[in-house]
């Protein structure tokens, strides 16, 4: 299975979010649901915390043709 | 012993010094007898208080627009010409000092205005989202250190590929065509970026190359342009899809911000616990008004027992016969026939009586 990005979650907790305002929120799955909205929210603030970025100076000499 | 050569050779021998001597010198003066022949050379004379000095050059190379008066920077080599001219051959041009250097930023700038390079239905969005991005700025220059350090702090996973050129000076902005060319060529990152930080007129008058200009403006891959500071405006800018104020701006414009990113997380999880809760609200209320009407039902029950229990104990109370013997009554007891003894009962007293007489109250 491809590795989630980050925004791939953001969508997921976007939907798991969603679910609480919606029709099929009943009060009884609440809690089950926050917890897993808890635990990505978490998972993603790591993974914030752990992006990196790359930076690469191109070995290239621009002063010539 | 003297040398002899012909005068085409001796041409050639001082080019060959000259070339030895000053491959490529940079020369500031004053243009004067600027012309144009045939929309292809450009010819000039550049002096300062003392000397003039005839200047040759092709119309492509001229970037910056030039009148009589301008005091310019010109990167050139000198060459005598098969005629013993001397001149130079100018490869690059800039003009220097504020007031010229705004003089061909608004020649150049309504030119190109009339071309519709700057015209804002060209311009793109920056694409979302972004994961490679491609810089082009000289990698020891403070802007490029700035964008760098806000890039880190704001976001992370981006892909950057920078492209290290000169930011200021006659050739920079041919080495930044070719970055771009480069990039987009390539075309493997989503953006440009090119940065530059604060900086003189003159430094960022490179800015201002019509070259440099037509490249942005002919960039497949959208634009942004970081360049000197916020009061700072370049050609180069206008041509952009995108203009951050500065590098760091540029930075900003270029990524989202994960603090944020995180405060967002937080308000999520803030609007999930305050919508449980009013849930849990709404249930409460529900069976707090449900306990009230059903506490009211019975209350209502229990006036309407007790009222009718009242009125019972009305009409009891009326047919009660201690109640009618304090009213004055009395109650016989016995057979009432005349000689019967009887008893007689009231309020207070029983009375043995004898029936002496009887007649009737209706006169039978």
């Amino acid at each position: 299975m491809a590795t989630k990005t980050i925004n791939d979650k953001i969508k997921e907790l976007d939907e798991k979010v969603e679910w609480f305002y919606g029709d099929d929120f009943a009060l009884d799955k609440a809690s089950e649901k926050y917890k897993s909205a808890i635990n990505l929210t978490k998972e993603i603030e790591k993974d914030l915390d752990n992006l990196k970025n790359e930076i690469t100076v191109i070995d290239k000499d621009f002063s010539t043709e | 012993m003297d040398v002899e050569l012909t005068v085409s050779q001796f041409i050639d021998t001082c080019n060959q010094t000259l070339e030895y001597a000053y491959p490529s010198v940079v020369i500031t003066g004053e243009v004067s007898s600027f012309k144009v022949n045939q929309n292809k050379w450009v010819f000039f004379d550049l002096k300062d208080e003392e000397s003039s000095i005839s200047c040759f050059m092709t119309l492509w190379d001229l970037r910056q627009p030039l009148e009589d008066g301008m005091k310019v920077k010109v990167l050139c080599s000198p060459k005598l010409t098969k005629w013993g001219k001397f001149s130079v051959t100018v490869k690059r041009i800039q003009p220097i000092g504020e007031g010229n250097i705004k003089k061909s930023f608004e020649l150049l700038k309504k030119k190109l205005e009339k071309e519709g390079l700057f015209a804002p239905e060209k311009k793109r969005p920056l694409p979302k989202p972004i994961s490679k991005i491609g810089v082009i700025s000289s990698t020891q220059a403070a802007g490029y250190a700035d964008f760098v350090k806000i890039l880190n702090e704001r976001w992370g996973g981006l892909e950057v590929q920078v492209c290290h050129t000169q930011v200021q000076g006659l050739i920079a902005a041919d080495q930044i065509i070719r970055a771009l060319n480069y990039l987009n060529e390539r075309s493997e990152v989503d953006v440009i970026a090119i940065i530059r930080g604060g900086g003189s007129a003159d430094d960022l008058s490179v800015f201002n190359d019509e070259a440099l200009v037509r490249a942005i403006a002919a960039s497949k891959i959208p634009v942004i342009t970081g360049i000197g500071h916020e009061v700072d405006e370049s050609l180069s800018d206008l041509a952009a899809d995108v203009v951050a104020s500065t590098p760091s701006n540029a930075a900003q414009m270029l990524t989202p911000d994960r603090v944020a990113m995180k405060r967002n997380l937080e308000d999520k999880i803030v609007g999930i616990r305050q919508k449980i809760s009013s849930e849990i609200q709404l249930i409460e209320n529900s069976i707090q008004n449900k306990n009230d009407e059903l506490k009211r039902i019975i209350l209502s029950k229990i006036e309407l027992l007790e009222n009718k229990l009242k009125s019972t104990r009305k009409i009891l109370d009326s047919l009660n016969p201690e109640i009618i013997l304090e009213k004055g009554y009395s109650i016989i007891r016995g057979d009432i026939d005349i000689g019967q003894n009887i008893e007689i009962e009231t309020n207070s007293e029983l009375i043995d009586a004898k029936v002496i007489a009887k007649r009737s109250k209706h006169g039978h």
